[in-house]
């Protein structure tokens, strides 16, 4: 159930690192989401999706790499540069 | 296109305020403790045996999470010790900004002990700091042995893992030693106490661990 707080987190995360490439549009995002992280993958996808859709970051992508540990990281961005 | 290499936590907003907590924790010399279950698990019938069995000199205090109510509030202000409610709203679980916002103007030094009892839920509370010494995941006989490899996570990260409701052993088909096998093989180095607050059994062991925490 907080996979939607956690997906507005990655969001902000995503506007900060455009916020400092003016004109750059992200296109990609990757996470790293473990095994311990408490975090449903399914349910963050969802939420990911759902407010995602309809503003400036849309279509933006999401990949997921699973770990072992309890990580729960915005490991990079995929950026089209201006 | 190219990769850019980001490497930052998501919950960094969070986990810079707990770190503000722990920091300020410590300083005081407050042992804080982050109580996880499902709901129903028995947190605060626990915390109302802990405090009413305490001395008023006690210098300890409590923080209840609720999404809706201050059932618990009221019912743990009986004791005479400080109380306040965290109500979020829908949120499923505490978070460190929460927690600041309730400690708001509280003195710390006037406190060794503080119990932050989170929302019932044994998955979203494990993601959220909440600058706490230690988190302890309750787990009741009648939820089932199986829980900790169901939900590793709040296992994983809990220092301690108290099973309650041992009175009702004889009615439930709980494995006690499966669910500690269960418990140490999601974390090895994991606390296990036994506490029945019906019968008592159990609740000086507890206190044990508390004291021994709160001194160390």
């Amino acid at each position: 159930m907080h996979e939607l707080s956690i997906a507005t987190e990655v969001l902000e995360a995503v506007r900060r690192e455009a916020a400092k490439r003016p004109g750059a549009r992200v296109q990609k995002v990757g996470l790293r989401v473990g095994e311990l992280s408490g975090v449903s993958e399914d349910s963050l996808r969802f939420s990911f999706e759902v407010l995602v859709q309809g503003t400036d970051l849309d279509p933006l992508a999401l990949e997921i790499e699973r770990s072992t540990g309890d990580e729960l990281d915005v490991a990079w961005l995929e950026v089209e540069d201006a | 296109m190219s990769r850019v290499s980001v490497e930052q936590k998501v919950l960094s907003e969070n986990d810079r305020i707990a770190a503000e907590l722990r920091e300020s924790f410590q300083r005081h010399g407050v042992l804080a403790v982050n109580l996880i279950s499902s709901p129903g698990s028995g947190k605060t019938t626990l915390l109302e045996k802990t405090l009413a069995g305490a001395p008023a000199s006690r210098r300890m205090a409590v923080l209840t999470g609720d999404i809706q109510t201050d059932n618990d509030a009221q019912r743990l202000a009986r004791f005479g010790f400080p109380v306040r409610q965290i109500t979020t709203g829908g949120a499923c679980h505490l978070d460190a900004r929460m927690v600041q916002k309730a400690l708001d103007g509280w003195d710390l030094d006037a406190l060794d002990l503080l119990f932050v009892e989170n929302v019932g839920n044994l998955v979203c509370p494990a993601s959220y700091d909440l600058g706490e010494a230690a988190k302890i995941v309750l787990l009741s006989v009648a939820e089932g042995d199986e829980k900790p490899l169901k939900y590793p996570a709040t296992f994983f990260k809990a220092r301690l893992l108290v099973l309650t409701k041992t009175d009702l052993l004889p009615h439930v088909p709980f494995d006690m030693a499966r669910a500690k096998e269960n418990a140490r093989a999601v974390h090895p180095e994991i606390e296990i106490l036994e506490v029945s607050c019906t019968t008592g059994a159990g609740m000086e062991q507890w206190s044990r661990w508390i004291e021994l925490n709160t001194a160390s």
